[in-house]
């Protein structure tokens, strides 16, 4: 398994560019906006067929699961402060699973949990509790931020709990706002509504998980949350997505985007396009008398393409990307800093698949995104000859 | 033109040592990085390209962060973050030669940390763009001295003037004593008429407001407009604009469309302080108990035609008309049951019925409640009450200033 990057990398997250150890300390516009997907090097002594990755917006970790499992941190800090990063790296010998936020790094071993301040350099975790044996419990293990009880937060309190009557199977967290998906297939939200990113269908915020409604009798399978957006898949392969489409994340029609892409034109910016001009796609908007939505306060359905079945989905602060069982990575919404992987810095309002991927014969079969960039794993694809 | 970022070095910290950057530490130390480099990038030769990208990544980061929660939620460092972003952004802009555009964006910068963000350095953002306004007026008197622009004259259309009966007219006084007014109007909380208090305004005397002078000192400042019949609409938004735009669009309609656009509830004299100087604070202010650092001054500047719904506010109201006039129609407090406020948070403040036009059916109790009216013209000030009713329509091209003050 391979891991390609692309987006945001101002701090050396996808790769490390050899002006950070210089004076200079900033690349130019291609080392910190990566618009076509890079090979990650792993560049540890451990051969590992497994890795997981996490991001964050200023960083990177990469869990090699194996006999020995080790942590690998990159980005902000991974360079300068050797010393406590490699302190946390040894520690961190035999941890299962990985969890990231700008200010805490969480770590999940057989025997207990730890949570981590980012922000200082300390020899103890900030937090840390152990947890039962896995054959007490019934069910799969949980992954973080979930943990038995409840799950880690991305500011303090850092433990939260959550009531058994949930049934939690996974959570998906961003800043403001809480997905769960629970092991009926159900789904609740909580937190922050402003952008209707709860999809109870207004602009509430919930202080308890609340069930989603809208998805009621059906069965979602995995959840993913944004800045200010949700995403689910169902068990049929289907997306739903709902709250703020400023950017296109949501990949319908935005006039947010529309209006920075005609800004950035009237600027000159050398960007490239999508083929067609702004003044045709208004014109296009106008004739089919376009509806743009910007608040997306309901669950809906959103056709990635009309005979796919979409695997994994993620979502970075204002962009979502989603895998297909046939091996396909389509991304859309904000693209400023290239975490489209389009090979320009052009945002969408709709589904783009990531030609890259295609063209190099190379199935997707995972992806994960930062707060400004995006991460795929990749097997080659199988080539079927005809005998 | 290099004279210009010899201005800007002028007025920033000599040395990075003496730049300061303090935050508490609800700023992550990746953010306080990308501002040092910031920093960094200002006082050793780096490329305005690579100044702007850095600047661009911190200003991206805390509008996030400013987009998280309501308004009141957002965290003053991350404004103050923002602003930062806005200060590295304009300076960068402003070095190598910059051109006409460049200092343009460079005001629209400053604008956005004015409007979005929270002063820093002794509001450095301020400083700067009247020094980039300075430039913005030189070479425009340059353009103005090469080329006459046609003014096109907008078909005249009488407005729709409501007859004021005057059984129901708000009454008028002429220069009221402090005493006079605080004994009959403010304590009984009574709806009037001042006229000749603002007789001695710059903005109707020596520096008489217009189209023309508003796009002489304001011009290239970025505003925000409100788009949409009413604040209740469904079509209702937001945008921003710089005054030229505003102007071009929906004052002068140069694009032939007919949206209506309001600069409205703007605080454009604390953004624009040339503007102040053309106006003063009403003296009967002093009569409440409120600072005169607590007083709301906001702008309202739009075509004619604006309608701002009849709805009620938390203050007393000193309404000064400077340019064009407005129907204006009050309700008292005691009749607000029979004024069919909205049910929800957000606008239980605003009545749902169209006043000019309202629906008999579903708000059958209005028709016949008591109100005050009138056609407030330039240099009258009208006194709404705290709490008071009040419903506003511009009947021409008109420029309102509005004092809260308690």
């Amino acid at each position: 398994m391979r891991w390609f990057g692309f987006g945001f990398n101002a701090f050396g997250q996808i790769y490390d560019h050899d002006k950070l150890s210089k004076s200079e300390k900033i690349g130019t516009d291609e080392d910190v906006k990566v618009s076509s997907p890079l090979e990650l090097t792993t560049g540890t002594d451990c051969c590992s067929k497994s890795v997981r990755i996490k991001a964050s917006w200023s960083r990177r970790a990469s869990l090699h699961l194996g006999g020995e499992s080790c942590l690998c941190l990159a980005g902000f800090g991974a360079v300068t402060s050797t010393e406590s990063s490699g302190a946390l790296i040894k520690h961190s010998r035999g941890c299962t699973d990985v969890y990231i936020s700008e200010s805490y790094l969480t770590l999940a071993f057989p025997d207990r949990v730890e949570a981590w301040d980012l922000q200082k350099e300390e020899k103890t975790p900030s937090w840390s509790e152990e947890i039962r044996s896995q054959s007490e419990t019934s069910g799969p293990p949980l992954s973080l931020p979930l943990v038995s009880g409840g799950y880690i937060a991305m500011k303090p309190p850092l433990y939260r709990s959550l009531s058994p009557h949930l049934k939690a199977k996974s959570l998906a967290l961003s800043a403001a706002h809480a997905i769960l998906l629970t092991a009926s297939g159900a789904v609740f939200t909580w937190g922050l509504g402003s952008h209707g990113q709860l999809g109870h269908g207004g602009l509430t915020s919930e202080e308890e998980p609340r069930v989603v409604e809208a998805l009621w009798g059906m069965s979602m399978t995995s959840v993913a949350a944004g800045g200010w957006h949700s995403v689910c898949i169902s068990d049929g392969g289907d997306l739903y997505v709902w709250g703020w489409n400023e950017s296109g994340q949501l990949g319908l029609p935005s006039r947010g985007l529309r209006k920075a892409l005609q800004q950035q034109e009237s600027a000159g910016a050398s960007y490239q396009h999508t083929g067609k001009t702004t003044a045709d796609e208004q014109q296009e908007g106008e004739k089919n008398e376009e509806v743009f939505i910007s608040i997306q306060a309901f669950p809906a359905l959103l056709d990635v393409t009309p005979s796919c079945e979409v695997k994994t989905v993620s979502c970075g602060s204002r962009h979502t990307a989603a895998v297909t069982t046939s091996g396909n990575l389509y991304t859309w919404g904000w693209g400023d800093y290239g975490q489209l992987g389009h090979k320009n810095l052009v945002s969408s309002d709709e589904p783009l698949c990531v030609e890259f991927f295609k063209e190099k014969q190379m199935c997707v079969v995972d992806v994960v995104c930062g707060a400004w960039n995006t991460f795929a794993a990749v097997v080659k694809k199988e080539v079927k000859i005809k005998s | 033109m290099a004279a210009l970022w010899t201005k800007i070095s002028a007025v920033l910290p000599p040395s990075e040592e003496q730049f300061p950057l303090q935050f508490s530490d609800k700023v992550e130390s990746s953010v306080v990085e990308m501002l040092r480099r910031s920093r960094q990038q200002l006082y050793v030769h780096t490329t305005k390209n690579s100044q702007i990208l850095n600047a661009q990544i911190i200003l991206d980061f805390s509008w996030e962060k400013l987009n998280m929660g309501t308004w009141r939620d957002v965290d003053k460092e991350w404004r103050r973050v923002y602003s930062y972003g806005c200060l590295f952004k304009a300076a960068a802009l402003c070095q190598e030669d910059p051109s006409a555009e460049e200092i343009l964006l460079a005001v629209k910068t400053c604008d956005m940390g004015l409007l979005m963000g929270a002063a820093i350095m002794e509001d450095i953002l301020q400083v700067i763009v009247r020094i980039l306004q300075g430039e913005v007026r030189k070479s425009a008197k340059e353009e103005k001295e090469r080329e006459y622009p046609q003014v096109k004259r907008s078909k005249f259309e009488p407005p729709r003037v409501p007859v004021i009966k005057e059984e129901q007219a708000v009454p008028r006084i002429r220069c009221p004593s402090l005493e006079s007014f605080n004994t009959n109007y403010l304590l009984p909380l009574r709806p009037v008429i001042l006229e000749g208090i603002i007789d001695h305004w710059p903005a109707l005397n020596q520096r008489p407001w217009s189209i023309e002078y508003l796009r002489s000192v304001a011009g290239c400042r970025t505003v925000p407009v409100e788009v949409g019949s009413r604040y209740t609409d469904e079509e209702w938004s937001q945008t921003l604009l710089t005054v030229n735009e505003y102007i071009d669009r929906y004052i002068e309609h140069k694009d032939g469309g007919k949206a209506v656009g309001y600069l409205a509830q703007h605080q454009l004299f604390d953004q624009i302080p040339e503007l102040k100087e053309d106006i003063r604070l009403p003296d009967y202010c002093c009569l409440g108990e409120g600072e005169e650092d607590n007083i709301t001054v906001n702008a309202w500047f739009g075509p004619g035609g604006t309608v701002s719904p009849l709805h009620q506010d938390p203050q007393q109201n000193f309404l000064a008309q400077v340019v064009g006039s407005k129907y204006i129609r009050l309700y008292s407090p005691e009749d607000s049951d029979k004024l069919y406020p909205h049910q929800s948070q957000l606008l239980h403040n605003t009545s749902q019925v169209e006043v000019e036009n309202p629906d008999m059916d579903r708000f059958p109790k209005f028709a016949a409640t008591p109100y005050l009216d009138c056609v407030l013209k330039p240099g009258e000030v009208l006194f709404i009450p705290v709490k008071h009713w009040h419903y506003v329509r511009s009947l021409e091209l008109s420029f309102s200033v509005s004092f809260w003050w308690s």
